[in-house]
């Protein structure tokens, strides 16, 4: 359903037109490609300085896909912005990544051997790094 | 990934080269401040500053100008800088990150993939393969690559988890058996679903044959026209217009989006009308006021065209409006418009 916000009247027939004519047109997507998904986060959030939004401003008004992307975020902000969250009770005690992935890959893989593999040798690193930080 | 058309200043610009030299002491700072905030996250001086140096490089090229030391200290200023930490943390397999990441964020997470799926096994499947990607399955030249690291810290985390997820969703729906095009990827994700019926052909044989010719020169003249006058907008007013038309957000959803004082788009908006508010809410009003001066701009360049693209008198100009209207009327303007 098409926005139905009051608009003065003077503007209703180039409005409806514009409005006709801008749902029913086919957009080609820029041949440079989409707005990095950082950016549009950013941009959404209006943190963006002018000199890098302007860009970004100038490919979504050109670019369906990136701007229904930030058109979605920016629905959903303001809808989170409605409904706040409640808090969740968090556990107590630190939920291990590597089980936490473990689980994840067995139900996508099958097996979780490689991610734990992968994950073990970084847990040694950082317990490699904090024995060294301690001794410092 | 975009590529800015304008680009004055080239990676590996020596002037480039020298604005990242000079705020190597402030970046220095920022990691000692992330580091006091959260000592056991395992991320380097060395990998923090490499993140930094390359959002500012990009920060760089995004316009035909050198910035200032001014805007260059606004930028590493506005970075989020203990999310970064963080992500970059995780993106090294920190349990302990990886923790923290989990409590704060886990919920919020969930809370989007639940808001923007349709099912619960969507909901699920998505976060699921969210936190894979996040720790990164691929591998190259023997790193695995994660989804943290694409996080340069220029808006907060959980701006950037709502996109991650919203492409997730929209890879899910790209993966399931039906072929669909990009155009039905995104009216299937969150309320694009609501807006899919853009295009409802119309039977166009009520008009009088006597009248075809005229009326499709006058209906082609319309579009052409009102065509042209949109593309001679500046962006962020296509922009404001393809917002409320297209993606339909409401004013005060669009009113948010403006709200935040360094807003851009609040920036040139203000600049057009020569007001400035006195800061605070951008009220819903204010963007109707923005709205209202897009119309004007787009019936004035539609007037022009009329009479000058198309050559029509002001009579003829008159009958493309009273067609318009009556077409409008019956709803079927746009379907005999793109039958011309």
């Amino acid at each position: 359903m098409a926005n139905q916000e009051r608009i003065d009247p003077q503007y209703e027939t180039i409005q409806a037109l514009l409005g006709g004519f801008l749902a029913t047109r086919k957009e080609a997507t820029p041949a440079a490609g989409h707005i990095e998904q950082d950016t549009i986060a950013a941009f959404v959030e209006g943190n963006l300085s002018e000199r890098e939004a302007g860009p970004v401003i100038s490919h979504m008004a050109d670019c369906g896909f990136c701007r229904n992307v930030s058109a979605e975020l920016i629905r959903l902000d303001a809808a989170f912005a409605e409904t706040p969250a409640t808090i969740k009770e968090t556990a107590s005690e630190p939920g291990k990544i590597s089980e936490v992935l473990s689980g994840l890959f067995a139900k996508i893989f099958g097996t979780s051997d490689g991610a734990v593999f992968a994950h073990h040798e970084e847990e040694k690193k950082d317990k490699q790094e904090d024995s060294d930080e301690e001794k410092k | 990934m975009l590529r800015y058309n304008v680009r004055a200043m080239k990676e590996g610009d020596s002037q480039i080269t020298e604005i990242i030299a000079a705020a190597g002491p402030s970046i220095g700072e920022l990691y000692a401040c992330c580091k006091e905030n959260a000592p056991n996250f395992s991320c380097s001086e060395e990998q923090f500053r490499v993140s930094i140096e390359r959002s500012l490089a990009k920060f760089c090229q995004s316009a035909d100008t050198a910035p200032t030391a001014e805007e260059v200290n606004a930028f590493i200023g506005q970075l989020q800088a203990d999310d970064l930490l963080m992500a970059i943390a995780c993106s090294n397999g920190c349990e302990r990150a990886w923790w923290e990441f989990d409590q704060q964020h886990r919920p919020y997470l969930e809370r989007v993939a639940r808001h923007l799926a349709k099912t619960e096994v969507d909901a699920q499947d998505v976060i699921d393969t969210v936190y894979v990607e996040l720790y990164g399955t691929r591998v190259v030249d023997g790193e695995r690559i994660s989804k943290f690291a694409t996080y340069s810290g220029r808006g907060s985390i959980r701006g950037w988890l709502r996109t991650v997820v919203w492409h997730s969703l929209v890879d899910l729906h790209r993966s399931s058996p039906d072929e669909v095009s990009l155009d039905e990827m995104t009216e299937n994700v969150g309320e694009g679903a609501a807006h899919a019926a853009f295009l409802a052909g119309v039977d166009d044989g009520e008009l009088e044959a006597v009248d075809q010719l005229a009326e499709k020169r006058y209906r082609k003249a319309t579009i052409e026209s009102l065509s042209a006058a949109f593309a001679s907008l500046e962006p962020h007013e296509r922009l404001l217009l393809l917002y409320y038309h297209v993606e339909n957000l409401k004013l005060r959803e669009i009113a948010r989006l403006l709200e935040n004082e360094d807003s851009p788009l609040r920036g040139w908006f203000q600049r057009k009308s020569q007001t400035r508010d006195s800061g605070g809410r951008t009220h819903e009003s204010t963007v109707m006021r923005w709205l209202e001066k897009c119309y004007a701009r787009v019936l004035e360049n539609f007037s022009n065209e009329l009479s000058t693209t198309q050559g029509l008198s002001r009579e003829e100009s008159a009958i493309c409006m009273e067609l318009a209207t009556r077409d409008l009327g019956s709803g079927d303007l746009f379907a005999k418009l793109s039958a011309t």
